[in-house]
């Protein structure tokens, strides 16, 4: 046994210099108002007396001795399970500047985070700081003399996209003189809140993004539509003529499924589109994973499951077998649940067989799209290492699925949806518009409408990063009410518009100078350079420096 | 007017001049006449830049006319072009005057800053674009007779427009698709219809005023002069037909447009009536409230909370120590002055403070004593040593119960004493002619003071309900009659059968119990020089301590493995001069002294054997299970010392060898579970967690350099896990949330008020004793 007076060491024992995020509080500012200790979320904060000895060292005196003076400072707890998430609501909350998290890119924690043989797990996105590639495109081909200049401040621009199996004309034209089915196509904003639960999000957040879209579409003349996720949908919502803006996601875990079904006679409109979710970019080759701190009475009763248990879903459906099989069955079952009137089209993560998939929808006549997921997709909940190191950057893998088509002539006919990573440096527009010109015709965007829209604080360095948890400091990913009570919906909703309308604005400042206004850019991968000759090889664009 | 000078735009050879040389020969007649009249072929940029220095211009156009005419006109110079003309008529115009009696094409009046230009036909698209006006001169103006192209009046930031929808290019829509975009000066007065597309937020449709009436009256018989088409004049005079399109000011803008639509206005007439005016998951979870709330909060919105818990935890001192002797609870009543109640409170624990506390124990209770994180653990001993004067405390009512216990050492004399204390009679059956059982018969009287413990006896003995027999040698039929007299039976009869090893020589080896019990008896016995002592535990430490003192010279201590002597004995036994060897095995033993496995002698006239003692228990009953650990029987007991027979009870090393003190713990837990079962009722006992060191607050103490009475001991205690009203939480608490209670019995609690509580957790990180916990709800 140690003795008591000493201080033991464990392979886990951590310094404060070994976290990766150390408190800096300053004693000499601090009110000790104790805001900071109350809301850390992970209650690493604590007030702390130190005791400091001042001997008495003068030379010349006889008098010697200590005397002591004891001092109080906000401090870190330095245990693994309680370390400080940098997330900085403390430096919030400070009336007097006195606290903030500092990162330390030299932690030992990254050593420890295996306590009880659990892998790391956390929420967010890869850790990958940096521009990416997207932020690296630029747009080239400036139309000055060359084409009728355009001025986005002034002239009206058309920037929808199209969802759904597009005809060609001669087909379109035949079946309509024949009276034949028509695949349902849906005119809609090319950058699409993707997919992310009521659960994995607090309900103060989805019902204000859906607030925020249902604005963007009814007062500002934005076709907006947002995906759901796999955590099923409140039956008032379905029922609402706010239903036209969803994109209704079946996933492997089928939860809330049967409270759709429920309300298809109830339906005022249809919803936008359905997805079928068999991958994500996050973690692929994972389910969805809801942890059970996330599992609240209300997300129980929506998903029709016991509360307070781990959500896994599993990483297949379990009743398809191939992929011919998963496109019919699936994209089949989805169709005519609405009679053939909403487009269905599959999610799949980023990977190198994405081709396959995309050549096996070409041959189906219900698809209606294929949205990939690249590899700086964000989630709610994985394990570090499926969100670190698997998947596939999205750039190149839509760019070819994207030539493929046109190596068919079906590029028109079946559009691409890309995501993941999109907007991970806030330049969201630029990002989009450049996968756009790659060949997408829109983007889904989840951790980019969650910082812009609720100020989610998670970054790149792993800061917060504890949506698996439920402990959101913003109150964007928690299920407890005292947590997700501090996200007003209407905020929300109006951070949505004028997200949207930013990037309205500069959709428009980047198609003008390309002198395209009456339709996007789609494929428009001419106007790209990127000063990268590898890249510029890879995706078939011009290098540029 | 002086005479018209003709500048051609074809040469001799009737080939076209070019713009440039055009421009030349028009400036060299203008040199000589301010009256010109230019038979161009194509040529641009004509009839701008001339000076007229406060004469009339007169230029004339007839032929072809190229782009631009009259660009760069400036004021005094009138154009009068008699076809249609091309792209940008009166392109930066600061003054001329332009007539152009048919059409002209895109870019009429871009960029003018005054000026007027009137057409007789239609115009192109973008026209009176980008126009200027500065206040210090009069405002451009444009004057159409059909219709304008589109994009017209983009960017206008000052000029007149007149679109008078006779003969129009365009009837349907004579201002042309999306006029006046960006337009944010000037106005627009246009007769006929249009497909309001112009720009909204730029222009809004009025109907003329008077004076905006007038002002166009005034002007449109020279403007029809201009053009030729005097005789529209009534056909234009109809007020009713005529419309403007005015600039909207950015302030009058401002109050125009609120912007999009406020959030609330939304939610009221789009967003909840979707829902058929309710909240989209009151069906789900009905009574939820979803309102926003701040990021620090108090009452039911807090996550966790702080209670307090006074006594909730045991301080290391009574949770290591085997009689869980509250020590903290001494110090606080020495802190408050009660001095007699804290020695009175000691006597409930234990008949032996001053003997065993104070002196033999190796003190469990401070091992661990959280004081030793500033600086010294507390001196307990001391503290034992002061109880030596308290009194015997007095016997409740009487049960009527008799218990016999058979031993009256530390084990038996605490279930003794603990029964008597209780109203039972406690009968002790004793087979030597002395209580304490080893502590007084072998602990070395340099350990333990004869005069502390025999004051320490007589006043156990001063114990009513404590009877005692002495030299009584239990056998099966005396145990059988008591079991059958008394109400219960305590077996505490230890451990005195020395353990011995059947090695050559062995008859020759002393074990160390029955050394020792001679040694402290009045004839000591009489051994060697050299003494060595098989075992080196601390009992053997004890034996060599003796040895010197009744006449060995050179004392070592063997030991097959790494010697167990520690604290005090190991240090007495090397301050006389033992040593340690091992490992050694014993061989054998001669009259010269032990020999080792391998063969050598270590010299000795006397060797003693001190590997310990075991029960001796032939007396018990068949119905008191009995386990074989080490070729020794040991009684087999439950957590309260009962035995497989339910009227039999063990106590002290006859169950498992330890410290006097875990005797007397054992006797004291074994005699209130008897008395609970005489009551009748449950027996708990001891069961309190530990307190985490990490809960206390050590910064609260200063170190000392100097120790101390037992007042200063009092001072230095922790006192973990028990409030000592220090009011510090009542001091940090940042929200005054805490306060100090008293109760209707002279106590006190500490309470936090939930109004005003925001869950920081100050309280628990400040209180010295680890009170305060927050847990989450």
């Amino acid at each position: 046994m140690v003795s008591i007076r000493s201080i033991s060491s464990d392979p886990g024992s951590l310094s404060p210099n070994d976290l990766p995020w150390i408190i800096e509080h300053r004693e000499d500012r601090c009110t000790l108002c104790g805001k900071c200790a109350a809301v850390c979320p992970v209650n690493t904060l604590k007030l702390t007396y130190m005791r400091k000895r001042m001997p008495k060292i003068v030379l010349s005196s006889t008098e010697r001795g200590s005397s002591y003076k004891t001092f109080v400072g906000i401090r870190q707890n330095t245990d693994v399970g309680r370390r400080c998430i940098g997330c900085g609501s403390c430096a919030m909350v400070c009336p007097n500047e006195a606290i903030h998290p500092t990162h330390n890119k030299t932690d030992r924690y990254r050593f420890q985070n295996t306590k009880g043989g659990e892998a790391p797990k956390r929420g967010g996105r890869r850790n990958e700081p940096g521009p990416t590639l997207l932020d690296k495109i630029s747009f080239n081909r400036i139309s000055m003399l060359t084409d009728p200049a355009l001025d986005a401040g002034r002239h009206e621009f058309s920037m929808n996209t199209l969802l759904g199996r597009v005809l060609p004309p001669e087909e379109f034209i035949r079946r309509q003189t024949t009276g034949e089915w028509i695949p349902p196509v849906r005119e809609i904003f090319p950058f699409i809140i993707g997919s992310m639960s009521f659960g994995a999000l607090s309900p103060n957040m989805w019902l204000g993004l859906l607030q925020g879209v249902a604005y963007c579409n009814e007062v500002l003349g934005i076709p907006v539509v947002m995906a759901t996720g796999e955590g099923g949908c409140p039956p008032w919502v379905l029922k609402s003529p706010f239903l036209k803006y969803i994109i209704l996601q079946i996933a492997s875990g089928y939860f809330g499924w049967d409270e759709i079904i429920r309300a298809i006679p109830e339906m005022q409109c249809d919803p936008a589109a359905i997805e079928i979710k068999y991958g994500q970019g996050a973690k692929p080759g994972d389910g969805g994973l809801l942890m059970w701190y996330k599992v609240s009475k209300l997300i129980a009763r929506l998903r029709g499951v016991p509360e307070g248990v781990d959500l896994p879903s599993p990483p297949v459906h379990q009743t398809l077998y191939s992929i011919e099989e998963s496109v019919m069955k699936m994209i089949q079952t989805m169709s005519m649940a609405f009679n053939f009137k909403v487009p269905v089209y599959p999610k799949i993560s980023g990977s190198n067989s994405a081709k396959s998939v995309l050549n096996n929808l070409v041959r189906n006549p219900y698809a209606g799209a294929l949205m990939i997921d690249g590899i700086d997709g964000g989630t709610g909940a994985a394990y570090n290492v499926s969100m670190d190191a698997t998947g596939h950057p999205i750039a190149s893998n839509l760019r070819e699925c994207y030539l493929d088509l046109c190596a068919q002539g079906k590029q028109n006919e079946i559009p691409l949806f890309a995501a993941g990573g999109v907007g991970k440096n806030g330049n969201i527009t630029q990002n989009g518009m450049a996968l756009i010109m790659l060949g997408a015709s829109g983007v889904h965007m989840g951790k980019f409408i969650m910082q812009s829209a609720a100020g989610c604080l998670g970054n790149e360095q792993n800061r917060c990063n504890v949506c698996n948890l439920g402990i959101c400091p913003k109150g964007i990913t928690s299920q407890n009410p005292k947590i997700y009570r501090r996200l007003d919906p209407d905020r929300v909703a109006e951070r949505v518009a004028e997200t949207f309308m930013s990037i309205q604005t500069e959709m428009k400042k980047v198609m003008a100078p390309l002198g395209r206004s009456q339709s996007l850019p789609i494929g428009m991968s001419d106007a790209l350079g990127i000063g990268d000759k590898d890249a510029a090889e890879r995706l078939n664009i011009r290098y540029v420096c | 007017m002086s005479k018209a000078i003709i500048v051609k735009g074809l040469d001799e050879n009737g080939q076209r001049i070019s713009s440039k040389d055009f421009e030349e020969l028009i400036q060299q007649a203008f040199a000589k006449s301010k009256n010109l009249k230019l038979e161009t072929y194509g040529q641009h940029n004509v009839a701008g830049r001339l000076k007229s220095e406060g004469k009339q211009v007169s230029i004339t156009i007839d032929g072809p006319c190229g782009q631009r005419l009259g660009s760069m006109g400036m004021p005094g110079t009138r154009i009068v072009c008699n076809n249609s003309a091309s792209d940008d008529v009166g392109y930066l115009n600061i003054g001329a005057e332009i007539t152009v009696k048919g059409d002209a094409t895109n870019g009429v009046c871009n960029a003018m800053a005054e000026g007027k230009v009137y057409i007789g036909g239609s115009i192109g698209a973008r026209g009176l674009t980008m126009t200027k006006w500065n206040p210090d001169y009069q405002r451009p103006e444009l004057w159409v007779l059909g219709s304008t192209g589109d994009s017209f009046a983009e960017f206008n930031c000052g000029g007149i427009a007149v679109v008078c929808g006779i003969e129009a290019k365009n009837p349907a829509n004579i201002l042309g698709y999306r006029p006046c975009i960006g337009m944010v000066g000037g106005w627009i007065y246009y007769r006929g219809k249009i497909d309001n597309s112009y720009a909204k937020n730029n222009v809004k449709a009025i109907i003329p005023d008077d004076e905006q009436w007038q002002w166009l009256m005034d002007r449109m018989p020279n403007y029809l002069k201009e053009i030729g088409r005097p005789k529209l004049l009534k056909k234009l005079s109809k007020r009713s037909e005529w419309s403007m399109l005015n600039t909207i000011a950015p302030q009058e803008r401002a109050l125009m447009f609120s912007g999009p639509m406020p959030m609330a206005e939304f939610k009221r007439k789009i967003w909840n009536p979707g829902f058929g005016g309710g909240d989209p998951i009151r069906d789900l979870a009905p009574g939820l409230d979803r309102s926003p709330i701040g990021m620090v909060e108090t009452g039911d919105l807090r996550r966790k909370k702080p209670f307090w818990a006074n006594r909730d935890k045991a301080a290391p001192c009574a949770y290591y120590c085997p009689v869980h002797i509250p020590t903290i609870d001494r110090l606080r009543l020495l802190r408050e002055g009660k001095e007699a109640e804290a020695y009175q409170m000691l006597m409930e624990y234990t008949p032996l403070p001053a003997s065993v506390c104070g002196a033999v124990c190796p003190n469990l209770c401070m091992q661990n004593c959280s004081r030793q994180i500033v600086d010294e653990k507390i001196d307990v001993q001391m503290l034992g040593r002061a109880a030596r004067e308290a009194k015997a405390p007095k016997a409740a009512k009487s049960l009527k119960k008799k218990v016999a216990i058979i031993g009256g050492g530390p084990g038996g004399m605490n279930a003794a004493w603990q029964l008597a204390r209780h109203g039972v009679e406690a009968h002790i059956f004793e087979k030597d002619t002395q209580l304490g059982g080893k502590l007084a018969q072998v602990i070395p009287w340099e350990r333990l003071p004869k005069a502390i413990w025999d004051s320490e006896i007589a006043r156990f003995m001063s114990v009513p309900n404590i009877k005692v027999n002495f030299g009584v040698n239990m056998t099966k039929e005396k145990f059988a009659k008591l079991k059958k007299d008394y109400d219960h039976v305590i077996v505490a009869v230890g451990t005195h059968q020395p353990r011995t090893i059947p090695f050559p020589g062995h008859e020759r080896v002393i074990p160390a119990l029955d050394f020792l019990k001679e040694a402290k008896s009045a004839k000591p016995p009489k051994i060697g020089k050299q003494v060595v002592i098989i075992g080196a535990g601390n009992v053997g430490c004890d034996v060599a301590c003796e040895a010197y003192r009744v006449g060995a010279e050179e004392v070592i201590l063997v030991d097959i493995q790494k010697p167990l002597a520690f604290g005090k004995e190991k240090a007495a036994a090397e301050a006389l001069g033992a040593t340690f060897k091992w490992p050694v095995q014993t061989k054998e033993v001669t009259k010269d002294g032990l020999i080792d496995a391998a063969g050598h002698l270590i010299p000795a006239q006397t060797v003693i054997i001190s590997i310990g003692d075991v029960p001796a228990l032939k007396f018990l009953p068949d119905t008191v299970e009995v386990i074989t650990v080490g070729g020794a029987g040991w009684v087999k007991c439950d957590a309260t010392g009962l035995t497989s027979d339910q009227k039999i009870s063990a106590v002290g090393d006859v169950e498992r060898p330890g410290l006097a003190t875990n005797a007397l713990g054992a006797g004291k837990n074994t005699a209130e579970a008897i008395v609970a079962r005489f009551k009748g009722e449950e027996y708990k006992p001891f069961a309190k967690d530990l307190i985490a060191q990490c809960n206390l607050t050590p910064a609260h103490y200063l170190p000392l350099t100097t120790a101390s009475t037992a007042e200063q001991e009092a001072e230095r205690c922790m006192s973990c896990g028990t409030c000592r009203d220090c009011h510090l939480c009542e001091t940090i608490c940042p929200t005054q949330a805490i306060s100090r209670q008293k109760l209707p019995d002279d106590s006190y609690r500490y309470i936090s008020d939930d109004s005003k509580c925001i869950a920081c957790g100050f309280c628990a990180d400040t209180c010295p004793c680890g009170i305060w916990v927050l847990q989450p709800f």
